[in-house]
């Protein structure tokens, strides 16, 4: 792949020359998708556009994320603090009802035990020697060893991508591999727009013609969250199709259906793992919008 | 004119009435029931002390019933003792007990440890939140960008995506938990006695 990474690695100085030239998408060389927002953004805005003239296919995706189901691990240091506040919490606190019984209880029992016990000089000795506090302690403690919870890690689910169940304590976001022009590529799931409808609606048509998913997820908001453009091969430019422009729409999924078959053609990922599915000006663009947090 | 008229009247009628007495003296012994017209007004029953019937004595004994109302409501009015408020009223042996936990004192090292460690953490608390600050800054950047091509495009797609979507809310999402639901469990019920006291006023 030495073509691209000299292409990549000239594109900024290509940018720049770019810049300095009038016209509006004459941008010449580039195979592969790249973004042209920073010199799109020194251009000189005075192209005015109708939707009939303009020569951008216009495109929907939408960025569909599971939310994290488990809370997240503590690293060393917030273990550390959670072990120091216990402490210090503790060493501030006074004595609650129940560790006051828990003291007289061992008193008594110690008094009981030693010789000079004299029944006769307890001052209410009513119901004490029924149930001692430790007991109570005991069963309470028996009664939370018999429920099993359920394992917060399972590594087989971890390694399995196509589960939604993977890493619940990450938010994972859905990739498909759609076909764009000549090649597959593991990307956003999007689809073209048609007159008539909004790029909402565009979005969640893309998510509904996924192949077998029975997914159901809340779209946040009319407005897309980014964009990524591209133009097309400067053989297969015509005057009415420069490239695509690609909004995506954020989605959180509210229930993911039946388990997918193991064959089909999406995975879910988090964000770090995200790099090695995305092209890299690809990932630049969504990797904004995607929320690791 | 009108005076000769009514004497006149009254000479036709009693002559009239004049046979009537007369034939019905005997009558009148005879059966009380028929009495004439003119002993009407001094007959036995007719001469017995009339029905007052006046508007007067119904409005004045609504008054007195008011009266005697007004004042058994006057008695009977306790101003209603207060609902005491669980939460204000303390037990005694708050007070009373003696609650001090013994803890051994901290020595020097542990001191320092801990004033190192809250620093450290200060420290890290401060990166996470600078780094949530750039990445929401980011996503706002790539959010507003987007809206700039989209008005590049078309005019009517950009008002269409400005719309504010009122469907979205009440929008409510469970947060992370300590351990994963279980599929297929079920909740034992949990029985309780409800020892909540109920006041009534």
């Amino acid at each position: 792949m030495a073509a691209p990474f000299r292409r990549m690695a000239s594109r900024p100085l290509l940018q720049f020359l770019s810049c300095f030239s009038r016209t509006a998408t004459g941008n010449t060389g580039f195979r592969q998708f790249s973004s042209t927002s920073l010199c799109r953004a020194t251009l000189p805005t005075d192209r005015v556009t109708e939707r009939a003239s303009s020569p951008w296919t216009l495109m929907a995706a939408v960025c569909l994320q599971r939310l994290p189901v488990i809370s997240a691990d503590d690293s060393p240091i917030e273990q550390q603090f959670r072990q120091l506040m216990q402490q210090m919490e503790l060493e501030k606190s006074l004595l609650s009802d129940h560790e006051i019984r828990l003291l007289e209880d061992a008193e008594r029992l110690s008094r009981k035990q030693s010789n000079s016990y004299d029944s006769d000089e307890e001052e209410d000795s009513r119901n004490q020697d029924i149930v001692l506090t430790q007991d109570l302690e005991d069963s309470w403690e028996q009664k939370l060893k018999s429920f099993e919870p359920a394992q917060r890690v399972r590594a087989d689910v971890d390694k399995d991508l196509t589960s939604v169940e993977r890493c619940l304590a990450d938010s994972l976001v859905l990739l498909a591999e759609q076909q764009v022009g000549s090649e597959k590529l593991w990307l956003l799931p999007h689809i073209q727009w048609q007159e008539g409808e909004t790029l909402r609606q565009t979005a969640e048509r893309a998510l509904a013609s996924l192949p077998a998913a029975g997914f159901k997820a809340t779209f946040l908001s009319n407005a897309p969250c980014g964009v990524y453009k591209y133009k097309l091969p400067k053989a297969a430019r015509t005057e009415s199709s420069v490239g695509t422009k690609v909004f995506f729409f954020k989605a959180i999924l509210s229930d993911s259906g039946p388990p997918a078959a193991p064959d089909s053609s999406f995975v879910w990922l988090k964000k770090s793992e995200l790099q090695q599915y995305l092209k890299p000006a690809y990932m630049t663009k969504v990797g904004r919008f995607i929320l690791d947090l | 004119m009108s005076v000769a008229l009514s004497r006149c009247l009254c000479r036709a009628l009693s002559r009239q009435t004049a046979p009537l007495l007369s034939g019905e003296h005997h009558h009148a012994v005879q059966s009380p029931w028929f009495a004439p017209v003119m002993t009407l007004k001094t007959s036995a029953p007719l001469r017995a002390e009339p029905k007052k019937k006046k508007k007067v004595d119904p409005r004045r004994e609504q008054l007195l019933r008011d009266r005697l109302k007004k004042k058994l409501k006057r008695l009977e009015k306790v101003p209603p003792e207060y609902i005491p408020i669980e939460d204000f009223i303390h037990s005694i042996f708050i007070i009373l007990l003696q609650r001090e936990r013994s803890i051994p004192s901290l020595s020097f090292e542990e001191k320092e440890g801990r004033a190192l460690l809250l620093k450290e953490w200060s420290h890290y608390k401060r990166e996470q939140h600078m780094a949530e600050v750039k990445a929401i800054e980011l996503a706002l950047e790539a959010q507003r960008e987007a809206l700039e091509e989209l008005k590049l495009e078309s005019e009517e797609l950009y008002q269409a995506a400005l719309k504010p979507d009122p469907l979205l809310f009440p929008f409510s999402h469970e947060g992370p938990v300590n351990t994963p639901p279980k599929t297929q469990y079920d909740a034992p019920d949990g029985k309780y006695n409800d020892i909540t006291r109920v006041y009534t006023q």
